[in-house]
Order: C-alpha cells, then structure tokens, then sequence
C-alpha cells in the first residue's frame, strides 16, 4: 500500500487509533511495541490501514457478465469434472463472495449441473471474522430485493440480518496478502478472480507483483475482474483485454500454463 | 446446493537457487524461465543472471517476469542491465525497460539528466516518462532545463505531458519560451498553452 503526502491525515489517525487502543504514551512506545510486534500489533496495524466499506450485488454488471459470458467461456475448454473455482480477493467481510454464491443461485441456469468452489480471502483478520459470522447491517443489503433478503437471510436483530448457514458454510475465507507470491499460490488456479479495488492502493512495483502473482492465480483462459476505475493494460502486460456487452474484464492466455 | 467447500494442500515448494535458476533460463521451457525469472528477485547477485537472461528471452511473459524481478532488486546493477533495453528495435522491450525503470523509483534519478542528453531523441522522450518517478521538484527542474535547449518537438511535448501533472508556476517561463520557439508546430504551441493554464489556475503566485 502506498500513502502520498495527500493522505497524510488518513495514516495519522490510524496511527493515533492504534496508540489510544494499546494504551501507548508516545509514538516512541507505540512504534517500539510496533516493531516488536507484540501482542500480534503488525497485523492490528494492517488491518486498521485497509479499506473495508462493501455491499451486496456491487458492480453488479460484472456479476451478469460472470453468468453470461465467463463462465460459458471456461466450460467450453475445461473438463466437466473440474469444480468452478471462483475467488474474491480481497473480499473484505464477505459480501463480495457470498453476493457471488446468491448471484449464480438466481442467474445461472446450469448451476446444478456443476460444482462450485467460491474462496474468499482478505489481509484483514478481523474482516475474515466478520465474514464467517455472516451477519450484516441494513446498509450492506441495500442493493438486494426483499424477497432476495429473505430467501437468504435471518433477522436476528431489528438492524441486523444473519446470511443461511448453508450458504455461509460454502464459502471458504482464508487470509492472504496478494504481494506474496508463497500466500497466494497456495490457493490454486482460479477460473474467475475478483479483485476489485485494491491495486488502485499499490505503487507501480507492487501492482507488477500482485498482477503477476494474480496471473499464476488463474488457470489459462481465466478472467480477472477489477474495479471499475482499474485498468489491467496499464498495470502489466501479461493479459488480454476482453470486452464484453455487461463488463470489460482480463483474461490469461489460454496458452500459458506457467506455474504448472 | 451445488456450492462446495475443499481443503487444499497448501505445502509450500523449495524455492531454486542460482545455480537452478541459471540453468533453468538456459536450458528450461517457457514455464521453467517464468518460475526462474519470479524466484531471483529473492536470490542474492541473481541480477547479473536476469539481465543475460533477458537479452536471450523472447518470451514476452518472462521478459515481464524478468522485469519485474529486477525492479524488486532495485539496485544500480539493475539499472544499467536495464537502461540498453530502451534503445531496443522492440517497442514492447522499450516499454517493458521504461516501466521497469520508473518501478525502481529513486535509484534511477542518478541516471536522468544523461538520459535527457541522450543523442537520441527517442530515449530522451522516454526519459520524460521517466521523470514521473523521480521527486516532483527535481523533475520539474530537469525537464525544464531539456525544454530550453530541445530541438525535437516530440521530446517536448513528452516533457510539457509529464509538466502537466507535476509542474509548478516555476515552469511557466520555460514553457512560454518553449511556446515561443515552437510556434510553427501547433499541435506544441496548443499543448503548451493548456499545461500552462492548468499550472496558472493550480498554482499560487511567484513571489517576487
């Protein structure tokens, strides 16, 4: 992650959030505790850096295109006994891989037909925990029907509704930090990568890194998605640039198999 | 509900050294020297290896690979294997040096101002890309100290871009002068003209 002096305020604060909560007097102490990393305090730190305001169905448009083009493209060249992988990462508190798995429930006509692994994986510790817990505020649902809220969620307080185990417990969350490459291939290949938002934080260098650990990620013939102010052409080489009629989305050659 | 849930096996593989990573560029398929090419960033004096590697490779996908690697290693070794890449016939290697160079950031700026000289006006026009990376002050006064003696328009319409989004009002005056000198090329002159405005409307005064 990068922070240009324009964000100045942004890492102040949360270096202040950080000092009040672990009851340090000076910054002198706090970072001393920092670099020792006591009581596990890099990663309260990391986590206090990232950003993790999400909702159901965002970008919906690349949702429709994962239904419509992606996934019809992968199933023309992989083998029908190959379980669909999809990842979400970063995928924050879960609303991006479960609003994946509700999306190909509703959209997909031949979602019986196969089977689907969708991971969802941040940096953030304490988002993972959100995420398992499944539970979400009225914000969060903004973007979804009533009869979508229904058919997959429990209120279990007046603001706060609480996502079906079953759909709960088939999403696997996992932490990773996409600038390594030992975290990240540990995960497998990928047919579809969602990895919106996140690159627009890294300098060039780490954007180099990430897209090519990312490139390892997908099987060949995959796609990556991004956000929609992010521009893989920019960012490396290494994909081809696919349009479809909902989304622009990334896709490794089908001829590189690289890391296999 | 056809969504599932797999354990994987996440057992980590031994990383090459450099005598594997050596003969893996020599003698390894295509997937072999992108693995060899991503592992030598993290292998002591393995940036000699990538920079003979990269002059063989016609592999796009590991000449990025290799690219990035040296980019990680940032070091003035790096630089130089690099810098022969932006006089290539290949405008893919020239971009791929070219982004590779501004990636390594502040271990470049030694090498600016004799990039900016250089005889050949396409390496001087992609030392203004490269300017993007250094420090805004010095690449300001860099670029403008090229735009007072350049003859060649191209090069400096690459120096007026990259002014456009660091330059202050200490530009002004080398642009009008600019402006001046090129006012038989429009497309400049026009350029010019809008770097200018922007720079007026965004900056404070020069005091006096």
């Amino acid at each position: 992650m990068v922070f240009s002096e324009t964000k100045r305020y942004y890492v102040d604060r949360r270096v202040v959030e950080r000092m009040i909560a672990t009851g340090s007097g000076s910054f002198t102490s706090y970072f001393a505790r920092l670099r020792s990393d006591t009581q596990g305090e890099v990663e309260q730190f990391v986590n206090a850096f990232t950003v993790n305001e999400t909702y159901f169905y965002r970008e919906e448009h690349q949702l429709s295109c994962l239904t419509k083009d992606l996934l019809a493209a992968r199933l023309r060249i992989k083998s029908r006994r190959d379980a669909i992988r999809i990842w979400s990462v970063p995928c924050s508190t879960g609303e991006e891989p479960y609003s994946i798995a509700i999306w190909l429930l509703e959209n997909w006509a031949l979602v019986d037909d196969h089977e689907i692994e969708i991971v969802g994986s941040d940096i953030d510790t304490a988002v993972l925990e959100q995420a398992r817990s499944g539970l979400y505020g009225k914000r969060a649902l903004m973007r979804l029907s009533p009869s979508l809220i229904d058919k997959y969620f429990a209120q279990t307080e007046l603001e706060t509704w609480k996502i079906l185990d079953d759909l709960r417990e088939s999403v696997t969350f996992t932490q990773v930090n996409i600038m390594e490459a030992a975290e990240t291939r540990s995960h497998g290949q990928f047919d579809v990568i969602f990895c919106r938002n996140v690159l627009i934080y890294f300098d060039d260098a780490s954007r180099r890194i990430a897209a090519e650990n990312l490139f390892e990620n997908l099987a060949p013939g995959g796609f990556i998605c991004l956000g929609h102010t992010e521009f893989m052409s920019r960012i490396s080489p290494l994909f081809e640039v696919r349009r479809f009629a909902d989304a622009v989305v990334y896709q490794r050659p089908i001829g590189t198999n690289a890391d296999d | 509900m056809p969504l599932i849930r797999k354990v994987r096996d996440t057992a980590t593989i031994a990383s090459p050294d450099l005598l594997a990573i050596t003969e893996m560029f020599k003698s390894g398929t295509a997937d072999e020297r992108w693995v060899a090419a991503r592992a030598a960033y993290d292998i002591a004096d393995s940036a000699k290896v990538l920079g003979e590697a990269l002059a063989r490779e016609r592999d796009a996908r590991v000449r990025e690979a290799i690219f990035t690697s040296l980019a990680r290693i940032s070091t003035t070794e790096c630089v130089e294997l690099v810098l022969p890449f932006l006089r290539s016939d290949e405008a893919a290697l020239r971009t791929g040096a070219l982004d590779a160079l501004r990636a390594m950031k502040v271990v470049v700026v030694p090498y600016l101002q004799r990039l900016l000289a250089d005889s050949d006006s396409d390496v001087r026009l992609l030392a203004c890309e490269l300017a993007r990376s250094v420090p805004a002050d010095e690449a300001t006064r860099r670029l403008c100290a090229l735009l007072d003696s350049e003859h060649e328009p191209n090069v400096c319409a690459a120096a007026v871009e990259v002014l456009a989004e660091i330059g202050g009002a200490e530009a002004l005056p080398v642009l009008a002068r600019c402006e001046e000198r090129f006012r038989a090329t429009p497309f400049l002159a026009f350029s010019i003209k809008l770097v200018a405005d922007r720079i007026r409307s965004q900056s404070p005064p020069l005091s006096v």
